[in-house]
């Protein structure tokens, strides 16, 4: 007998509970072993074909992307197949994402910190693909293939990429395409994009995403039991190929353009420039030049974080379009809103004289014309040709801000134009309502004087400005700017893009003639020294706009201008040796547009770019340029 | 007649007087079923090891440290061994303090996957003091009980248990780990019944606590846990999240068949599908590997070793012995039960690990630690007569 200290017998255990117990211990080992018995040998569990080895799954059937050509049916950008390398990252154990990814990382060539990023950034779940890299060499991608074992949760898989035939000439136009993010994934689920997708990232790429993606299929594909697909065991739905698209843009005037341009940024220490030709008929893009570019065919081989780090940090900015993504101040360009107002408001007439000096005073201020001994008494046309800032001061007082406003709405500026590429600025024109909502002031005086020259507040980009001399050369019509004139269908049938008239600029033949009269009395009167002398006839507006802070003299950096246009048929005749009657046209087919961003030359750069193009255009055979007025100097004069 | 004091037992033999009479008393059997167990855990280490593409003894494989936590454990069972038990009950107090102290240093200092502080670092191992916090938690209910036998027929035995058990309960939920936390609500139910305490009370309890149920479902439990708790009624729900692991693991067991397809030869281990292979799911492996035969075989060893256990606290004429060794039978039952039961899809994702079969310290040597207080009241139940 057991007792405790305090004399108590200490109860033998309980028969019963240990029998209870040990029933527990039997009964549990029993439940295991009957369970593992199912699963194991007789297959009775839901999981037996698993086990097995096989199952069924419905993935999606990629589509066959729409290739790009330019206006003469050359192709833009092919597919191309390529192998990526993909991770799946459930199927990479924790333990070994560092090994295998620095494995991975040594024999792609690539920075595992990179890998890393996109592993981490991953939009799908755990147990969708990574894309990790593209266009891998075919030797590595067999070599990762047949390295399951040491690379686990790493494949490779045959994958289209983009190819762009011409790089940066067009890239601005083109665009790229690139992995699909977070955010967009949680949008575009819905219309089959896959987690591992790409999409238009600028460029028509973006704007025609779903015309060129098409729809992608869905098929039912057999894995085994680690998620390898073993068959395709039948296609539910086939995918339908993208459109393709027939670009506005001429490669040879991209060329061409683009020569002019960089020509002129050469000459010129230039950083940044815009040329656009457009078809003043059509509101047709056929060239569009933005330096400096980029190379889009990086985003089709996968670009590495760095150098996307480096093409956004570039302060020149080459990913962006600066012909529709910038707004810069117009300068005397933007005399032909004041200029067409006060015609067709009925202010002046055409023979209507004001007198222009060095200066204007207003509130103590000198506003201050180009020419400090002004022009005497001035009409229109000496005014607009002269580029006289006194003229345009007044003549911009007599609409007063909001009249002033209307007419450069009517041009289209203030409103995105809405050609079909991505991200376009919509430039500011100045009215009372607009400062007052911006800012809760009134416009003051000074500021419509300043409007009147296109500085100040005013800002409007390279594209909105050239299609408003294009509304001027082809009598008033407003188009939509387009860069994509057809649509191929996957069925071949071809879908043409119709001009798309925005509206009429509300001003009268008679008002608008005058204008084109004036645009062409600057190029006579040798404002823009001898470009009057190409054997085409030329009418537009220079423009020196500035910007920024002054220099240490004082100076502001300025960009230079040119918008301008030429009548059908352009070639002087005897009969017309200025080209008064040619202007008075409404026929141009080919309007040009260049900005020289930050031109701190003695002359006009803009226009000597220009000049070169049609030089080019027109293969005239004479060379007109004028070197020296690209030398950087203090031009601090000519608008 | 002999007398067993309830506290302040005070033993003076270091060891037992003969030879013989220690190796009598010595239960080979429950060291041989150890052993057993034992090289299984290391074969499964072996394979993962192998698989994993490391050379099986490069610094830092599974199996390299598997090894070297077989040899701690085995040293620590022999101290435990010669280790004489009474003094556990001279130290429960204090013992009951050092279990707390570990469950807090835990919680303030310790690391875990995703927030969660489960293991603190010693000498650069990872070491999960909840473990050794279990076994703790029998010697103190079976000093506590033990001292009471015969006298628990009311409420205030259950209610004091309870209270003991509460603290260490809520430490290891607060880390969080619910697996382990059950384990201590495991031991305390099987110990209160085993030492006899009242039938109806505990019944009246369970029912209470099956009435509060929707209320911790609601309340206390995290969504992960809700969603690992009720993901083994259905893996293929949802395949991409919590049924996965499970999903992977039935996918494993089933292609083990009658043999299995032989060590380091699971496709699943090789592909590293399961996240937690080597630890809470290496049964899947096992089953994969050895097939239906091997697991039983397991399952067998493991019957074979709780048969040794409750025959130890059988025999115990010291209702401490009685007690210790039914907690130490209910977290050996329970764990493999609930851990088995999760590889092959009859009980919920809790995270405990198989005894000796996974992979980690602190579980192998917390066993080998209970396994050895156990041999040592085995060996020292004859010591009335010396």
């Amino acid at each position: 007998m057991i007792r405790y200290l305090d004399g108590r017998p200490v109860p033998p255990p309980s028969r019963l509970r240990f029998l209870a117990f040990g029933l527990a211990v039997v009964l549990g080992a029993g439940a295991l072993s009957a369970r593992l018995f199912a699963i194991q040998v007789a297959g009775t569990t839901p999981y037996t074909a698993l086990a097995a080895g096989t199952r069924t799954v419905t993935e999606a059937m990629p589509s066959t992307r729409g290739v790009i050509f330019d206006r003469d049916g050359r192709a833009l950008v092919s597919n191309t197949a390529s192998y990526s390398v993909k991770i799946r990252p459930s199927d990479l154990p924790e333990s070994r994402r560092t090994e295998v990814v620095n494995a991975l990382a040594a024999l792609i060539g690539m920075d595992p910190a990179d890998i890393n990023v996109a592993l981490d950034s991953n939009p799908g779940s755990r147990y969708d693909p990574v894309r990790v890299a593209q266009d891998v060499e075919p030797e590595v991608a067999g070599f990762i293939a047949e390295s399951k074992s040491q690379l686990p949760g790493v494949e490779v898989v045959v994958e289209t990429r983009r190819s762009y035939e011409l790089g940066a000439l067009v890239s601005q136009v083109l665009g790229y395409t690139g992995p699909i993010s977070g955010e967009e994934l949680a949008d575009l689920k819905d219309k089959g994009y896959q987690p591992d997708d790409m999409l238009g990232r600028a460029g028509v790429e973006a704007t025609y995403e779903s015309l060129l993606r098409g729809e992608y299929g869905l098929q039912t594909v057999e894995r085994d039991a680690a998620g390898r697909p073993i068959q395709v065991l039948r296609t539910d739905r086939p995918p339908v190929a993208g459109s393709s698209l027939r670009l506005t843009i001429d490669v040879k005037e991209q060329r061409l353009a683009e020569k002019a341009m960089r020509w002129g940024m050469r000459a010129a220490g230039l950083k940044r420039g815009v040329v656009i030709v457009m078809n003043p008929q059509t509101g047709e893009v056929i060239a569009m030049v933005s330096l400096p570019s980029y190379d889009n065919n990086v985003f089709g081989e996968g670009i590495s974080p760095a150098e996307y780090k480096k093409l956004l940090n570039d302060p020149e900015k080459p990913l962006v379009n600066h012909a529709i993504s910038d707004q810069y101040p117009p300068g005397s360009t933007y005399k032909l809103v004041a200029g067409t107002g006060v015609l067709a408001d009925g202010k002046i007439t055409a023979s209507t004289r004001i007198r222009t000096a060095g200066y204007l005073s207003l509130g103590g201020f000198k506003f201050r014309d180009w020419n400090g001994a002004g022009f005497g008494l001035c009409n229109i046309y000496c005014g607009f040709g002269h580029s006289s800032d006194t003229f345009f001061y007044q003549a911009a007082a007599m609409l007063g801000i909001d009249r002033h406003a209307y007419w450069g709405k009517q041009y289209g500026f203030g409103a995105p134009t809405q050609v079909d590429l991505p991200a376009e600025a919509s430039g500011v024109v100045p009215s009372n309502k607009w400062k007052q909502d911006t800012m809760g002031l009134p416009i003051y005086p000074g500021e419509v004087y300043l409007a009147g020259i296109g500085q100040g507040y005013v800002a409007v980009t390279p594209l909105q400005l050239l299609n408003a001399y294009c509304a001027l050369a082809n009598g008033g019509t407003l188009y939509k700017p387009h860069v994509v004139g057809e649509i191929i269908g996957p069925d071949g049938t071809v879908t043409k893009v119709e001009p798309e008239v925005l509206h009429k600029v509300d001003a009268s033949q008679n008002v608008l003639r005058i204008m084109r009269r004036a645009g062409r009395n600057m190029v006579v009167i040798r404002h823009t020294y001898n470009l009057v002398d190409l054997p085409i006839v030329i009418a537009g507006k220079t423009g020196t706009a500035q910007f920024g802070t002054p220099d240490r003299r004082g100076v502001l950096p300025f960009h230079s201008w040119f918008a301008g246009f030429v009548p059908k048929d352009p070639y002087k005749k005897a009969s017309d040796p200025h080209g008064w009657k040619a202007v008075q046209r409404t026929d141009s087919e080919l309007a040009v547009l260049v900005l020289a961003y930050d031109s701190g030359t003695l002359g006009n750069a803009a226009t000597e770019i220009a000049k070169y193009y049609f030089q080019l255009h027109f293969d005239i055979k004479k060379d007109y340029r004028n070197p020296h007025l690209l030398k950087r100097g203090n031009f601090y004069g000519m608008r | 007649m002999s007398i067993v004091s309830a506290r302040g037992s005070r033993p003076n033999h270091w060891t037992a007087a003969r030879v013989s009479v220690v190796w009598r008393n010595f239960d080979l059997q429950l060291m041989t079923y150890a052993a057993l167990l034992l090289a299984f855990g290391l074969a499964m280490a072996y394979s993962n090891t192998a698989t994993a593409g490391l050379g099986v003894f490069d610094g830092g494989s599974v199996f390299l440290r598997a090894l070297m936590w077989t040899a701690i454990a085995v040293a620590v069972f022999l101290v435990a061994a010669a280790f004489d038990y009474h003094w556990l009950k001279t130290f429960a107090w204090p013992l009951y303090l050092v279990q707390l102290g570990l469950l807090v240093v835990t919680l303030a200092i310790g690391g875990g996957v995703g927030g969660t502080s489960r293991w603190v670092s010693v000498f650069g191992l990872q070491f999960q003091f909840s473990e050794l916090a279990k076994v703790l938690m029998i010697v103190v209910l079976a000093n506590y009980l033990g001292s009471r036998m015969g006298r628990l027929g009311s409420i205030w035995a259950i209610a004091g248990a309870g209270i003991l058990a509460g603290p260490p309960f809520l430490l290891v939920l607060l880390q969080p780990d619910l697996g382990t936390a059950l384990v201590f609500g495991a031991i305390l139910v099987t110990t209160l019944f085993m030492s006899g305490a009242s039938l109806r009370w505990l019944v009246v309890l369970a029912a209470g606590a099956i009435a509060a149920f929707p209320f911790v479902w609601t309340y206390v439990l995290a969504d992960y846990q809700k969603a690992r708790l009720t993901s083994f009624l259905d893996p293929l729900a949802d395949i991409q999240g919590s049924g996965y692991q499970l999903y992977q693991a039935q996918i494993a067991v089933g292609s083990g068949g009658w043999f299995g397809k032989g060590l380091t030869n699971g496709a699943q281990n090789a592909m590293g599908l399961l996240p937690v292979q080597d630890t809470d799911f290496v049964f899947a492996i096992l089953a994969e590997e050895v097939g239906f035969i091997g697991a039983c075989v397991v399952l067998l060893l493991f019957v074979a070793l709780l048969w040794r256990v409750l025959v130890a606290g059988w025999r115990s004429k010291d209702p401490f012995g009685t007690i210790f060794a039914c907690g130490v039978g209910a977290m050996l039952l329970f764990q493999v039960f609930v851990n088995v039961g999760m590889v092959i899809g009859i009980m919920p994702i809790t995270g405990i690990p198989l005894p000796f079969i996974s992979h980690g310290g602190a579980s192998l040597i917390s066993i080998a630690l209970a396994l050895g207080i156990l041999q040592s009241i085995n060996i020292r139940q004859g010591r009335a007569k010396w």
